[in-house]
């Protein structure tokens, strides 16, 4: 009888064994299964970084002044007179090369009259006074380099060629630059 | 207890077996090793950058998976931020992403980073993928510093 009794708790004892065993088994699966789900997917990020550098501005800084014209009589305005030449200040980045391009009127008008403008001339320069400037055909265009303040001048000259019966009045015209990196 | 041990035999082989297995598939890791720059950008000028730049595009490399095939898919931004919240488009084209079996820049597949794609890994476990994009500023754009993230996730297939 004891015997039997021993017997059954042996038998019991391999049950519970054979019960931990096979959770453990079980447990062993899941957590090799999930590692293994777990490095299927994985990801990292990069940064993409730009340094945007200083608008271009340009500003029409001074008129291209003829003055009084006297009919049959051409006048020309230099480029490099700092008085009546026109005058475009740019600013932007530093030191950088730009493309700079004109629109040019062919005539002045005055109320519905026109005259007569050509023979445009250029000068660009890094300071004010055209020290070291470079003369430059306006109709080619040009492409100089921002100063290390990032300033550009532009000086534009041109000839009015008014006819003997020009009609008296005051004659204007828009001149456009353009300036691009 | 016959029947104990064998199935602690089970589980030991099982694990025994489970080992090398794991280990033959290390962990998938993938890593950002290299920005996308485009450095200094001029306001009006798009700023190209090719995949195949070797200083200025980006990278990840990935490690792990012996063979097979990989997923590939990207989040990409749209635009990148600047000073005071300003915002600079940023483009990427069907050809602006690059897989390399063999993680040189000068050996690439070209995809398209918006697409998920489908890359074949190489049997020694490691690759590379590149990518660039186009900045395109504004004429009026705010100078200043800009950046965005870009976020690789690589998924290994059955």
């Amino acid at each position: 009888m004891a015997l039997q009794l021993t017997n059954s708790s042996t038998q019991k004892q391999e049950l519970e064994m054979r019960s931990i065993t096979k959770l453990s088994l079980v447990v062993a699966a899941l957590v090799l299964t999930g590692t293994a789900v777990q490095a299927q997917t994985n990801n990292a990020s990069i940064t993409a970084t730009a340094n945007v550098q200083t608008p271009i501005n340009v500003l029409g800084a001074q008129q291209l002044n003829f003055g009084n014209v006297f009919p049959g009589v051409n006048k020309s305005i230099a480029a490099t007179d700092l008085t009546n030449a026109g005058r475009f200040d740019v600013t932007g980045q530093a030191s950088s090369p730009v493309t700079i391009s004109f629109t040019l009127p062919a005539t002045l008008g005055s109320a519905g009259n026109t005259m007569p403008i050509v023979s445009y001339t250029g000068v660009h320069a890094q300071n004010n006074a055209q020290t070291g400037g470079t003369a430059f055909s306006p109709a080619a265009g040009a492409s100089p380099s921002l100063n290390a303040s990032g300033a550009l001048w532009v000086w534009v000259g041109a000839q009015v060629q008014p006819a003997t019966n020009q009609a008296a009045g005051v004659y204007t015209g828009s001149i456009t630059m353009t300036v691009v990196y | 207890m016959i029947n104990m041990n064998r199935e602690s035999l089970v589980v030991l082989g099982v694990m025994l077996l489970a080992a090398p297995l794991l280990a033959q598939g290390k962990p998938l890791t993938v890593t950002g090793v290299r920005g996308l720059t485009f450095g200094a950008v001029l306001p009006g000028v798009p700023r190209v950058i090719l995949r195949t730049d070797p200083a200025n595009s980006g990278q990840f490399d990935i490690k792990g998976p012996k063979g097979g095939p990989v997923l590939l898919s990207f989040v990409l931004p749209l635009s990148m931020t600047g000073p005071g919240g300003a915002l600079m488009p940023i483009v990427f084209g069907a050809g602006d992403a690059g897989f390399s079996s063999t993680q040189s820049i000068g050996s690439q597949v070209g995809f398209d980073p918006k697409q998920p794609t489908t890359v074949t890994f190489p049997n020694n476990g490691s690759a590379s993928v590149f990518v660039g994009a186009t900045a395109n500023p504004a004429t009026n754009q705010r100078a200043g510093a800009y950046t965005g993230t870009i976020t690789l996730t690589v998924t290994v297939l059955p």
